[in-house]
C-alpha cells in the first residue's frame, strides 16, 4: 500500500521529469559538464564538443534506458520492475511534454556539435552513431522492447 | 510545461477548463457554480501565488485564504542536485559495499542460494540503504511519557550510521511535542477524561473479546454513539475500533462494482485502499480543484460507464476535511453544490479536522455553517481531537442500520475496549459543554487562537508554509533532502520535537516538516518554539519566501500616528 505517503500516486518515479525545475536543472548540468570540459588545456574545441555530446548521450542512454525499477518500492506489485525510466515516464503515455523534451535535447545538442566540429568526417560518423543510441530506444515501437534479450531481466 | 502546486491547479492534464466561454478562474472555481450563485469577486487573484481571499455571498461565509507559495527555480536546481550527489554517492556505497571494502549491514542471499532466482531486487531498496538510514534517527523515536504539549523521549545513538541503536539509558525531558495530533490537548494521564476512564475499566475490564455483532456490543458502545451522534448532529452513529479500518472496511460495503469513486489526489491511504478493494472504478481529480472535480462528474453522467455507456449505479465523491500533508482545507460549500446538481453522493473523512475546526469544534461542517444533513456519510476518528483510538461513521438512520450488519468491522473486527469508549464519551461531553464546565469551549478557542498565532508568526519570519489559514497542521517546507535531516536533528538539539516528511512519501521536491499545533499549548511554549524555529532557519537558510508581509504584525495594533492630527 502506499503507506506512509501523501498522495495517491502509484509509482511517484512517473512524475519526476514533470517536476518544477527539473527541465531547466538538465540544461545547466549539460552546461556544467562542457564547461568542465572546456577546462582541459590541450582539448581543442571540436574534441571538446564531440566529447560533451558523447557523455551526454552515454549518461542519458544508462539513466533513461538501462536502469530498470524504483529505487523504492511501489505498491505495483512490481509492473514496473522490468520497465525502464523512459517507459515509466508518465505511465507509458507517449508524446508528452517531457517525453519530446527529452527527444529534442540532444538533437539540439547533435546540432551544435556539428557545428562546432566543423563537420568534419570522423566526428560526424561518431556523433551520429551516438545519437542513435539515444534516439531510437526513445521510439514509441520501442516501448518495452529487449534486442536480443538483453537487459529483460 | 513543469509542474508545481500552482500551476497544477489551474490547469491540470487531466481536466481541461470548460470551454463554454466562461473564462476558467484560477485555483479551481467553476465556472457553472458561477451562474448558480452569481457572486463578485473582489480582488484579483494573483497568478504566481494562488492566494485567494474572495468574498461569496452565496457559498462561503468567510474568507477562503490557502496558499501554496511556488517553489523557488534556485531552490528546485539545488535540491536536484542534492539527489544526484546522494544517488552518485549511493552508487559508490554500494560499489564498496560489493567489493567488501566497506562492511554490508544488510541482509544477503545466503552462500549456497545465491544461484537461485533472487527474492528482491536490489535496486528496490537503494532508497532505503543509501537515503533514508542515514537520517533515521529522526523517525521512530521512543517516548516514554504522555504525549501531551511536552513528552520524554528515550535517549539512543548509533555507533554505525543508524543502523543499529543503542539506548544510553537516560531519557531527554521536557522535549515539546510539535508532532502529535493533540488538537485540543486530551492526550493527558490526569484529569476527568482519565479518572472516569480507569473507574470504567473497574467495572467493565480491558477486553471485549467479541465482535459488536456476537456478545461484544455493551451498553457503553450504544451510549458512545448516541453521543457522537448527538455531537454531530446527524441522526446515527458507528464506531470501529480503528480509523484506518473504518475507511478500509465501510468503502467496500457502500459501493462496488459498477459505481464511480471520485477521489482527491491526495486522499489518505485508507480511503485509497477503501476504493480499490470495493471494485468500483477510482477517477482522480487534482487537489481540491473544483473545476476538475465538476468535469469529471459532468463527463461520468454523459458517458457512463466505459464501455456499455449504462449509467453509473452510484457516484460517490471521496474528500478529506483537512489533508494532513497539505494543511489544506476541502472547498465543502463548492463540493456540496456540485453532488446536488449532479446528484453524487458525498463520502467526507474529517480525521483531522473533526473538534478541530469551527467555532463549536463540530468539523469542517460547522467551520462553513453548512447542513450536516447535506454530507451523505461523514466520517472521522477519535485518535486525533479526543484523546482515545477508533473511528466512526455517521449519516441517515438506514445507512447506518445497513453498515451495522454489512460492514467488514462490524463482523469481524472486535469492538471496542470500554477505557477506550468512555474516554470518548467523557472528551466529547467536555467538548460540547454538557460536563457543566467550560473546559471544552476554552480549548476550542484556544486551539484557533495558537494556529493564527503560529501561521502569522512563521509567515511573518519569512518561511513557507503551506495550506489555510485556520487549518492546526502546518507543513513548513525545507525541500532539499539534507535539511530534512539536520532540521530534525537541530530541532531535537533545541528540546523540540518535529515530524519531517521527505520523497517518496511527498513529491520530489516538496519535503516539509510539519508542525501539529495543540491547545495543550501555551504562548510561551509556542514563543519559545518559534525562536528555535527561526534560528534553525537561520543556521539552514530556510526562509525562502518571497512574499510581502501583507498585514500588519500582531503586536502592533495602532499605528503610533494614528492620531497624530487629531488635536486634544
Amino acid at each position: 500500500m502506499n503507506v506512509g505517503t501523501a498522495h495517491s500516486e502509484v509509482n511517484p518515479n512517473t512524475r519526476v521529469m514533470n517536476s518544477r525545475g527539473m527541465w531547466l536543472s538538465y540544461i545547466l548540468s549539460i552546461g556544467l559538464l562542457h564547461l568542465i570540459l572546456l577546462s582541459i588545456p590541450f582539448a581543442s574545441v571540436p574534441v571538446v564538443w564531440t566529447l560533451t555530446n558523447l557523455i551526454h548521450n552515454l549518461c542519458m542512454y544508462l539513466l533513461l534506458h538501462t536502469v530498470k525499477g524504483t529505487p523504492f518500492q511501489t505498491p505495483d506489485q512490481g509492473k514496473a520492475r522490468l520497465l525502464t525510466h523512459w517507459e515509466q515516464m508518465d505511465y507509458g503515455v507517449q508524446f508528452t511534454a517531457s517525453r519530446k523534451f527529452l527527444t529534442v535535447t540532444p538533437i539540439v545538442l547533435y546540432l551544435l556539435t556539428s557545428f562546432y566540429t566543423k563537420y568534419d568526417r570522423v566526428h560526424f560518423v561518431v556523433n551520429t552513431v551516438s545519437l542513435l543510441t539515444v534516439l531510437i530506444p526513445k521510439l514509441p515501437q520501442l516501448h518495452g522492447v529487449r534486442i536480443f534479450g538483453i537487459n529483460k531481466y | 510545461m513543469t509542474e508545481s502546486p500552482a500551476t497544477k491547479q489551474a490547469n491540470g492534464e487531466v481536466c481541461q477548463p470548460p470551454k463554454n466561454g466562461l473564462k476558467p478562474e484560477s485555483n479551481g472555481f467553476t465556472g457553472s457554480l458561477h451562474r448558480i450563485s452569481k457572486r463578485p469577486t473582489n480582488r484579483r487573484c494573483q497568478a504566481d501565488e494562488e492566494e485567494i481571499a474572495c468574498q461569496h455571498d452565496g457559498l462561503y461565509n468567510r474568507p477562503f485564504k490557502e496558499y501554496f507559495e511556488e517553489t523557488p527555480m534556485l531552490v528546485a536546481v539545488l535540491t536536484y542536485i542534492g539527489y544526484a550527489i546522494l544517488t552518485i554517492f549511493g552508487y559508490l556505497r554500494d560499489f564498496l559495499r560489493h567489493w567488501k571494502i566497506e562492511q554490508c549491514h544488510i541482509a544477503r542471499e545466503k552462500e549456497e542460494q545465491k544461484d537461485f532466482v533472487p527474492l528482491y531486487q536490489d535496486f528496490e531498496n537503494f532508497y532505503t540503504r543509501n537515503l533514508y538510514m542515514r537520517i533515521r534517527d529522526n523517525w521512530n523515536r521512543p517516548i516514554c511519557s504522555v504525549p501531551g504539549a511536552k513528552m520524554d523521549l528515550m535517549d539512543r545513538t548509533s555507533h554505525d550510521y543508524n543502523w543499529t541503536f543503542e539506548y544510553t539509558g537516560r531519557t531527554v525531558k521536557d522535549v515539546i511535542n510539535l508532532g502529535s495530533y493533540n488538537y485540543l490537548g486530551f492526550a493527558e494521564n490526569t484529569g476527568p477524561c482519565a479518572d472516569s476512564a480507569a473507574q470504567v475499566v473497574r467495572t467493565y475490564g480491558i477486553g471485549v473479546a467479541s465482535t459488536r455483532q456476537e456478545i461484544g456490543n455493551l451498553d457503553k458502545h450504544e451510549e458512545m454513539e448516541k453521543q457522537v451522534a448527538k455531537f454531530l448532529g446527524v441522526e446515527s452513529a458507528m464506531a470501529f475500533g480503528m480509523g484506518f479500518a473504518t475507511n478500509s472496511m465501510n468503502i467496500p460495503a457502500l459501493v462496488g462494482k459498477g459505481c464511480l469513486i471520485l477521489s482527491d489526489e491526495l486522499n489518505h491511504t485508507s480511503l485509497v485502499l477503501g476504493a480499490r478493494l470495493s471494485g468500483a472504478t477510482i477517477r482522480v481529480f487534482k487537489h481540491n480543484n473544483m473545476q476538475c472535480l465538476e468535469k469529471l462528474l459532468s463527463e461520468a453522467i454523459v458517458y457512463g460507464q466505459p464501455r456499455t455507456h449504462r449509467p453509473w449505479k452510484k457516484i460517490l465523491i471521496v474528500v478529506e476535511g483537512i489533508y494532513s500533508m497539505e494543511g489544506s482545507i476541502v472547498r465543502l460549500p463548492e463540493v456540496v453544490a456540485l453532488k446536488k446538481r449532479y446528484k453524487a453522493y458525498l463520502y467526507l473523512d474529517e480525521a483531522h479536522s473533526i473538534g478541530a475546526l469551527g467555532h463549536r469544534g463540530r468539523g469542517v461542517v460547522d467551520y462553513f455553517d453548512l447542513d450536516p444533513c447535506d454530507v451523505d456519510v461523514l466520517m472521522g476518528t477519535f485518535t486525533k481531537s479526543f484523546g482515545a483510538a477508533g473511528g466512526y461513521i455517521a449519516g441517515k438512520r438506514e445507512l447506518i442500520k445497513y453498515l451495522r450488519s454489512h460492514s467488514h468491522s462490524a463482523v469481524y473486527a472486535a469492538s471496542m475496549s470500554p477505557p477506550v469508549v468512555e474516554q470518548i464519551i467523557t472528551s466529547m461531553k467536555c467538548i460540547m459543554g454538557d460536563d457543566g464546565t467550560l473546559i471544552g469551549c476554552k480549548r476550542l478557542q484556544q486551539l484557533a487562537e495558537n494556529t493564527t498565532y503560529f501561521r502569522s508568526r512563521l509567515r511573518e519570519m519569512g518561511f513557507i508554509i503551506y495550506g489555510n489559514d485556520d487549518s492546526p497542521v502546518i507543513p513548513m517546507m525545507l525541500y532539499m533532502p539534507a535539511k530534512i535531516g539536520a532540521f530534525g536533528r537541530e530541532m531535537l538539539k533545541k528540546n523540540i520535537g518535529v515530524v519531517v516528511v521527505g520523497f517518496p512519501a511527498t513529491s520530489i521536491i516538496e519535503s516539509r516538516a510539519r508542525f501539529c499545533i495543540s491547545a495543550a499549548h501555551s504562548k510561551e511554549i509556542l514563543d519559545k518554539a518559534l525562536s528555535a524555529i527561526s534560528e534553525v532557519g537561520d543556521l539552514l537558510q530556510l526562509k525562502y519566501s518571497r512574499r510581502r508581509t501583507q498585514h500588519a504584525p500582531l503586536a502592533q495594533l495602532f499605528d503610533e500616528n494614528m492620531f497624530e492630527d487629531i488635536d486634544d
